[in-house]
């Protein structure tokens, strides 16, 4: 009888060691990727490296919960010996991690309670829990178990909900307006409807205020003036110079100009 | 300066290339040599409502590549240069308003060709370069004129190849002073675009399928803006 308790208490043991070598490698894995492989790590597989994760740990779970396994909390390990000298077998198995099996680390090691800040913790809320009545407890616990069915409801039903809701508003309201299409192409494509920056007719060159952008305009304009009819200068700089000759006709204002500009080059010569 | 006048004369020889049996361009052109300039821009446009905005980005940020979504507010002034006779010859120079230092882009869209029915998307010459900031004197040196400008804010999202724009237009109430503005509509501009070499006409393939996915919030279309002149 005890004979056979021993051996399956090994038995668990060793799948539970290997199991726990299985996860511990695969973090490991896991680790390295993330460590050196973060540039071209795509999230698929970082999900695929999570799930696989959880899939060992929840075998874990399982095994322990087995109920082949004997209970693991009815075991008990003393320590034996102490010693303050370096254990060359025992740094091997735990990979450096522990060299010395020493009364410094033992209490660490072999604890069965939880830390004393988890312990502090743990107090803390029991008391809270105490301190709240019944019916308020009772009132909480149906006012949570009430969102969670109703989480639980739109997490089950998503796609009536968003089929519904799509549908009624794609009969409801219109997305668009062909006519808004027609006056935004229009606009981007030529200008219509935009403010033209330069009335019609040579008024332009001595608008005030037309800001930074138009700083070059005016003095190009006073360049072909001086350019074509000296009297025209004489009389002073903004005024308009194509007035009683073309009114009103903006491509031959630009004719001037161009010509002005590569006839007398004077501007450009300095 | 440098960089603005290389640019141009580079925009102007690719339009000549482009389309020679158009005006001839009033500036001289200088030769050019190399240069991987003739890339096409495909185009797909549209609109949707304010109010749809939010399932709008929020579909694109499900579609589209997982980086974070780009916003951005842009300035751009649309130059016009007159030749003697056929169309006039337009230059797009845009600054961001978010990042001041930032350099100037500007920009040459060729004549759109819709014509082709077995092509889905709408394709135009296309020449983008980044410029110093005194862009805007440069042209008036070289005599273009100012002849609209707006406000672009909105979103930038990409997928691979694909690059799709959300904004907002703004017209500009007071000439140069971008904090003075008003909403252009109640909509916000939608576009696809890719950006190939010319001729590879299967990259409208793969913009239809994108824009299918962003029905019914957005029908994304090849539109002729002519039509709508």
């Amino acid at each position: 009888m005890q004979q056979r308790e021993e051996k399956q208490l090994e038995a668990s043991i060793d799948s539970l060691i290997s199991r726990v070598a299985q996860l511990k490698n695969s973090l490991h894995n896991f680790i390295f990727k993330l460590e050196n492989e973060y540039d071209r790590l795509t999230w698929p597989s970082v999900l695929d490296n999570f799930a696989l994760l959880s899939g060992q740990l929840n075998t874990i779970n399982k095994l322990l919960k087995n109920e082949k396994t004997p209970s693991l909390r009815n075991q008990v390990i003393i320590p034996l010996l102490l010693s303050q000298d370096r254990d060359e077998e025992l740094a091997k198995l735990t990979e450096l991690r522990v060299p010395v099996f020493s009364h410094e680390i033992v209490p660490d090691h072999l604890r069965t309670k939880p830390d004393p800040e988890v312990e502090e913790q743990e107090k803390h809320l029991s008391a809270e829990a105490a301190r709240i009545g019944l019916d308020v407890a009772q009132k909480q616990i149906q006012a949570l178990n009430k969102i969670c069915s109703n989480l639980l409801e739109k997490l089950n039903n998503p796609r009536e909900d968003r089929e519904t809701e799509s549908a009624a508003a794609r009969q409801n309201k219109p997305f668009f307006n062909p006519a808004d299409t027609t006056a935004l192409v229009a606009a981007v494509g030529f200008g219509k409807g935009l403010a033209k920056c330069r009335p019609p007719g040579p008024v332009a060159p001595g608008q005030p205020g037309q800001g930074p952008i138009m700083a070059g305009g005016p003095s190009l304009q006073q360049v072909a003036v001086s350019g074509s009819s000296n009297q025209q200068a004489a009389i002073g700089g903004p005024v308009p110079p194509q007035q009683p000759g073309q009114p009103g006709k903006m491509p031959s204002n630009i004719k001037t100009n161009i010509k002005s500009a590569s006839a007398s080059m004077h501007p450009y010569n300095r | 300066m440098f960089s603005p006048f290389t640019t141009l004369v580079h925009s102007r020889n690719n339009c000549r290339l482009s389309r020679s049996a158009m005006e001839a361009p009033p500036v001289t052109v200088m030769p050019v040599t190399g240069g991987t300039i003739n890339m096409m821009e495909y185009l797909l446009q549209g609109s949707v409502l304010d109010q749809a905005l939010d399932s709008l980005l929020h579909r694109l940020r499900g579609l589209c590549d997982n980086i974070e979504p780009e916003s951005f507010a842009d300035y751009e002034l649309v130059y016009l240069l007159k030749g003697q006779q056929g169309n006039p010859f337009l230059l797009r120079a845009r600054r961001s308003m978010m990042h001041p230092t930032a350099p100037w882009h500007l920009r040459y869209l060729g004549q759109p060709e819709v014509g082709d029915k077995s092509r889905h998307a709408l394709v135009r010459n296309c020449v983008d370069v980044a410029t110093s900031h005194s862009l805007p004197e440069f042209l008036n040196e070289m005599g273009f004129r100012l002849d609209h400008e707006f406000v672009a804010k909105g979103h930038i999202f990409r997928k691979g190849a694909l690059k799709v724009v959300v904004s907002k237009l703004f017209r500009v109430l007071v000439p140069g002073n971008t904090e003075n503005t008003e909403p252009l509509s109640l909509s916000y501009l939608v576009e696809l675009s890719v950006l190939a070499p010319a001729g590879q006409d299967n990259v409208s393939e793969e913009m239809r399928n994108f824009a299918e996915q962003l029905k019914p919030l957005v029908h994304l279309e090849k539109i002729d803006p002519k039509r709508h002149m």
